[in-house]
């Protein structure tokens, strides 16, 4: 330590009664003195603790015997022992207005590729590893649940039908990866409307309303077909992943703004989940076109059934319907009849 | 006494992009650093009588707090999600155990608060808490209530509500109570002179508040009717008065608590005087939302700035008798909070 020399005046506490005693601190080399009306006291700088530089407040020097000293900063400061030794560095780096800007570029861009990129990369790499069979048990339970709260009903659906449909099902799974899993289910659900769903653990579950509202064996084996994209890409287990890897981390991102009490702190998490399930939609229909290409049948069938479903719920304005919960229909309609042309 | 807040916005602005940055670059782990410095900043630019606090706490029991927390989150997650059948004993778990984490965090955001180099105490034990927050067992019949659906019987789910509407404010003064009479500094205990009947005519104006923006939704409802159906605007502009009146009643009840709470403490030597308005609070949440809305966050330090600020600029501390009442002991030397830093529970579990 050099020999550099300040005379700080502050206010002496004797850690005794919140009352501050005007006292001046000498600081010359390694010795300092205190010097007020209530304390006289000669002291090594090596015995002093100083807290934290904090944007402009004033900073308290811990001393030998209890008492504290407090003083407005000063530079010599940061060459006495500090309280906490880490904080320095911070302290430094946040003091910089071009480190606050380079921060906020690196938030931004961490956030928009974690968003764009590794949070649904990350989710999938995962999910993948992860075995089917642990979703059974969500996946049952969703549907005896869907069963108890008449949210079904037995289907109506006769039963030759049903099995035409099945020996479709069959056909369109065969030698996919997770074929032995799917498991088709037929419900009828008037407060539900025209729908199908892919519960978690491979249970595809598809409405009579959607089943009537096809023309055509090859639509329902469309909508099948997609549900099973929903299966084979995982979506359930990538849902579960990357709504509550995005929520924890809006919750630290805005945990500032949720501690004023706005509303709007939950909006980053809603964003991303409504951004994922929109892509896990797109994506189970290219799933659906290669398989139905596959199989021999035409995409055009989903966009004819997708247009129809339009046309319904234009009359009937249905909370549920398949084309609500499955949005800009517009566009999947045009990538249908592009993936037909192929 | 004046009471200040000298934080600026620029400086916090300044803390909060560098802080976020590293927590985002260590995965979270540097977000208990985080904490300290947010909070050292606004303890540090509150100032009493010319005095800044000092907050004390170090990170790691705030991050040993983060990752018990964590974990409890995950097995409660796991269970309402994967393992049901385990949900009602994690939920007896949870019971039991959320006094103690009542306990413990007042317990260490009162050891690591310091004013003129004395900490302040919080002595509460787990009993106490116990008996505060389970008053009546009004929480476990709820918990209990939701787990087995008493509310789909309409009669049974009625009376509840109005059980709970009802007795709320007492509830609440109880616990605002013990938060105060057990939080001490230099010796003296605060005192709340408050009563249920206090608490109760804050959310009884606020619930008429929110009646009266029904009556107003209903009424421009009826008036739009034929609207309606045709124009999705029409919505918005009939579930308008609703908002308003949420917020309104929000803000109002936030400062109706706040000015009963603070107006009815003492503290020693000390008196206080808050003087929030309810439309004040609104008007700060609505300008704050926009803000931070219109600058995808960027605003956030701007906020929290002005209503640290706000807030402070209606707290008045009275000093009605000689400070030398505050009498320290070794237990509330500043360098006495340091030293049970070692002690295992020694963990910050507010979030």
């Amino acid at each position: 330590m050099n020999a550099a020399t300040a005379t700080l005046a502050g206010l002496y506490y004797d850690g005794r009664r919140p009352i501050g005693a005007p006292t001046t601190l000498v600081l010359a080399g390694k010795g300092a003195v205190l010097i007020g009306a209530q304390i006289s006291q000669r002291l090594a700088t090596v015995e002093l603790r100083v807290s934290p530089r904090i944007g402009r407040a004033d900073r308290f020097i811990d001393l030998p015997r209890g008492g504290q000293f407090q003083c407005a900063d000063h530079p010599l400061l940061d060459r006495l022992p500090q309280e906490v030794r880490t904080e320095g560095v911070v302290a430094w780096l946040e003091q910089r207005v071009a480190v606050a800007i380079a921060s906020v570029a690196v938030i931004l861009s961490l956030l928009s590729a974690g968003y764009f990129y590794g949070l649904p990369a990350a989710a999938n790499y995962i999910a993948m590893r992860i075995p089917i069979e642990t979703e059974d048990a969500v996946g049952r339970r969703s549907l005896a649940w869907l069963d108890e709260n008449k949210w079904f009903r037995p289907s109506q659906i006769a039963p030759d039908m049903q099995a035409r449909i099945r020996q479709g099902f069959d056909e369109l799974r065969d030698g996919l990866p997770q074929a032995s899993r799917c498991r088709l289910e037929f419900r009828d659900s008037p407060v539900i409307g025209p729908n199908a769903f892919a519960l978690p653990g491979g249970t595809i579950v598809i409405t009579d309303a959607m089943v009537q509202t096809a023309e055509s064996p090859e639509e329902v084996l469309a909508v099948l077909a997609h549900e099973l994209g929903h299966v084979e890409r995982r979506h359930a287990m990538r849902h579960v992943l990357q709504d509550s890897a995005a929520a924890v981390t809006a919750a630290a991102v805005t945990s500032d703004a949720a501690s004023l009490g706005v509303a709007v702190a939950g909006l980053p998490a809603v964003l991303a989940q409504t951004k994922y399930s929109r892509e896990f939609e797109t994506e189970a229909d290219d799933f659906a076109f290669q398989l139905l290409r596959r199989r021999g049948l035409s995409p055009e069938a989903f966009a004819t059934l997708m247009e129809r479903l339009t046309r319904k719920q234009q009359d009937a304005e249905r909370a549920f319907a398949f084309v609500s919960s499955h949005p800009v229909t517009a566009e999947r309609i045009r990538r249908a009849r592009e993936a037909a042309k192929r | 006494m004046a009471l200040a807040f000298r934080g600026s916005a620029r400086e916090y602005f300044r803390i909060w992009a560098v802080n976020l940055c590293l927590t985002l670059l260590t995965c979270g782990i540097f977000s208990a650093w985080a904490k300290v410095r947010k909070k050292r900043y606004f303890y540090s630019h509150v100032t009493l009588d010319g005095t800044p606090f000092q907050y004390l706490a170090q990170p790691i029991p705030i991050l040993k707090g983060r990752i018990v927390a964590a974990v409890l989150f995950s097995v409660y997650y796991a269970s309402g999600h994967f393992f049901t059948a385990l949900m009602p004993y994690v939920l007896v778990a949870g019971m039991v155990l959320a006094p103690w984490v009542i306990v413990r965090s007042a317990a260490f955001n009162a050891r690591y608060s310091a004013f003129r180099n004395m900490t302040f105490q919080f002595d509460g034990n787990y009993k106490e808490a116990l008996k505060t927050i389970y008053w009546l067992g009004l929480i476990p019949a709820l918990v209990v209530g939701s787990m087995f659906q008493w509310w789909g019987n309409i009669y049974a789910g009625s009376a509840l509500f109005a059980l709970f509407g009802f007795t709320f404010p007492w509830w609440l003064r109880r616990l605002k109570n013990f938060i105060v009479s057990r939080t001490a500094f230099g010796g003296e205990h605060g005192e709340l002179s408050a009563t249920g009947g206090q608490f109760f005519k804050v959310y009884f104006l606020a619930g008429l508040i929110m009646v009266v923006a029904g009556v107003i939704a209903g009424a421009t409802g009826a008036a739009l009717f034929a609207s309606l159906k045709k124009s999705p605007y029409a919505f918005v502009l009939v579930s308008l008065p609703v908002y308003i009146g949420y917020v309104l009643a929000f803000a109002y009840v936030q400062a109706g608590i706040s000015n009963l709470v603070w107006n009815r403490t003492r503290l020693g030597p000390l008196s206080f005087e808050s003087t929030l308005r309810g439309r004040g609070l609104a008007g700060l949440y609505v300008t704050n939302a926009l803000a931070i809305l219109a600058s995808v966050g960027l605003l956030t330090p701007w906020a929290v700035i002005r209503t640290l600020k706000y807030r402070a600029d209606h707290l008045r501390v009275r000093q009605e008798g000689d400070l030398a009442d505050f009498y320290g002991s070794e237990t509330t030397a500043v360098r006495a909070a340091g030293a049970e830093v070692g002690e295992f529970f020694d963990m910050d579990l507010s979030l």
